[in-house]
């Protein structure tokens, strides 16, 4: 589904954060890249979405080629985004936040009563400013935002960060069950292991740029040993 | 009572131009944060629009459309080679705009003349009411200023398109990354905001001396208002223009134009001052 191959990236020439990075993922999969910070997490879903500079490589989405395309047109292929620290629309009321994920595709396909049953706490909501709610509601509101539109795949930058962690296993169900009823496809970008090992069926670590290690998240469960190997400083 | 009848009059019709004038800067200045130094002579170009149309013969509605829609495409041409290039640059927009200003103001002059041109003005027979006679024109301009006002508002707040174009402002990476394409809804709130100068300039062309100089006259008390009421706000530019072009007109009939632009510019300054983001401006 997603096939990355070669990937370099860089904000300044000679300083690259991406360094011949390949990496897959196969419809329906469900795959958490894990590492420390600064390893260039962020940079590749960002690169995926379009919105980082790139020197070299190729990413294909369902075999088209998406490398240096404009964020909405990746967008409008059905890869969403859902990213770090959230960015919803704080102005806005939650319904019109949801009604953003839809107005820019092309095909205005639409599921207002999936996401709010996905999510009730927003149908509760959806007169309310985003901004006023709190952040465990903000990060089910950027997420149904990003759903909202019917993706095929969907990136997660980070979601746990600053959320209480009943609200991190709500959205980890939810998410498992949005993966299996609609055949959404989830790169997972996360520190909490919590939500990684509720939410995955694979963990990828990266490391100064590269995936160098990619193992079936029961190994998690298996052997801690080896996400400290990857993920302590 | 005639009098203050008159000077109320004068004050609201004031107001409701300057609402007018204000409107494409709100879109442009306190929207998109675009300092747009140009837009007094996008204010010309609409005024220049009806001498065009009437030396052609055509009717003033006709100049309307055709001052609302050459500039808005002028302003379109001025995004798509000047201004999409220095968005994230708040500052570089003023000198890149002011060069802007320069070339359509020398342009006018080189195809009109630096001359103050002649303008016919529609509906000449006065209005009577209230035993009072008053030009019906000016009624003509405060009418026009309510609906265009109300329009732009509805389709900012009360549309989709209005939606998205607040989309792209508050956060334009997002809004991308949500399939909007940003770029063209970039152009098109710019040329709207444009369009709106051009209008306003067409409007104000039979009350005023048509000439290369005339967009300065609006586009400084314009921005003041926008500064008064609240940048981010549409709303403000309503306040903003009521302080400041009621303050002007009452101040100017009691006592002279030059000291009620004196005070009425000291007193901005002191609101200011006192509310950095405007009266209705919130913390942005």
């Amino acid at each position: 589904m997603l096939n990355i191959d070669c990937l370099h990236s860089a904000y300044i020439r000679g300083a690259n954060i991406l360094k011949n990075l390949s990496f897959h993922i196969k419809p329906g999969e469900l795959v958490a890249v894990m590492g420390r910070n600064g390893m260039g997490k962020t940079t590749l879903v960002k690169t995926i979405i379009g919105l980082m500079p790139y020197l070299s490589g190729d990413i294909r989405f369902l075999e088209e080629k998406i490398l240096g395309r404009k964020s909405y047109e990746i967008s409008n292929l059905g890869v969403a985004y859902v990213p770090q620290g959230r960015e919803i629309f704080k102005d806005f009321t939650v319904e019109q936040n949801l009604l953003l994920g839809v107005l820019g595709k092309k095909k205005k396909v639409s599921d207002f009563d999936l996401a709010y049953q996905h999510f009730p706490i927003l149908a509760e909501r959806r007169k309310q400013l985003a901004g006023t709610m709190s952040g465990g509601q903000q990060q089910q509101l950027a997420i149904a935002r990003a759903i909202i539109g019917k993706p095929k795949l969907l990136l997660l930058d980070e979601p746990s960060e600053g959320i209480q962690p009943n609200i991190v296993h709500e959205i980890a169900a939810t998410l498992k069950q949005i993966s299996a009823t609609e055949s959404l496809t989830i790169l997972l970008i996360e520190q909490n292991l919590e939500l990684v090992t509720r939410l995955v069926d694979r963990v990828d670590f990266i490391e100064n740029g590269q995936i160098v290690h990619s193992v079936d998240v029961k190994i998690i469960h298996e052997d801690p040993e080896l996400v400290a190997r990857f993920m302590s400083v | 009572m005639e009098i203050i009848l008159t000077i109320g009059l004068d004050a609201l019709c004031y107001i409701l131009t300057l609402l007018l004038v204000s409107i494409g800067l709100v879109i442009i200045f306190g929207l998109m944060n675009v300092v747009n130094m140009a837009h007094g002579e996008f204010f010309l170009l609409g005024a220049y629009s009806v001498v065009l149309v009437q030396k052609f013969g055509g009717p003033f509605w006709l100049a309307m459309i055709v001052g609302f829609v050459a500039v808005a495409i002028v302003g379109l041409i001025v995004e798509v080679l000047v201004v999409s290039r220095i968005y994230h640059r708040a500052l570089d927009t003023i000198l890149a705009t002011w060069g802007v200003s320069l070339v359509i103001k020398q342009a006018i002059i080189i195809f009109f003349g630096p001359a103050s041109q002649q303008v016919v003005t529609p509906f000449q027979a006065p209005a009577h009411f209230f035993g009072l006679v008053y030009p019906s024109y000016r009624l003509f301009i405060m009418l026009i200023s309510v609906m265009i006002s109300l329009c732009t508002f509805i389709i900012l707040y009360r549309t989709n398109l209005g939606l998205m174009v607040r989309g792209v402002i508050a956060n334009r990476h997002m809004s991308g990354c949500l399939g909007l394409n940003t770029q063209r809804i970039d152009r098109l709130t710019f040329a709207l905001g444009s369009g709106l100068a051009g209008l306003a300039g067409v409007i104000m062309a039979p009350l005023m001396s048509v000439d290369p100089q005339m967009g300065l006259g609006f586009f400084l008390p314009g921005f003041l208002s926008v500064l008064v009421g609240g940048a981010g706000s549409p709303l403000g530019a309503l306040w903003g223009a009521g302080l400041v072009g009621g303050g002007t007109s009452i101040i100017a009939a009691i006592k002279t134009p030059v000291v009620s632009q004196i005070i009425v510019f000291s007193m901005a300054m002191v609101v200011i001052r006192i509310f950095p983001n405007g009266i209705l401006g919130r913390n942005r």
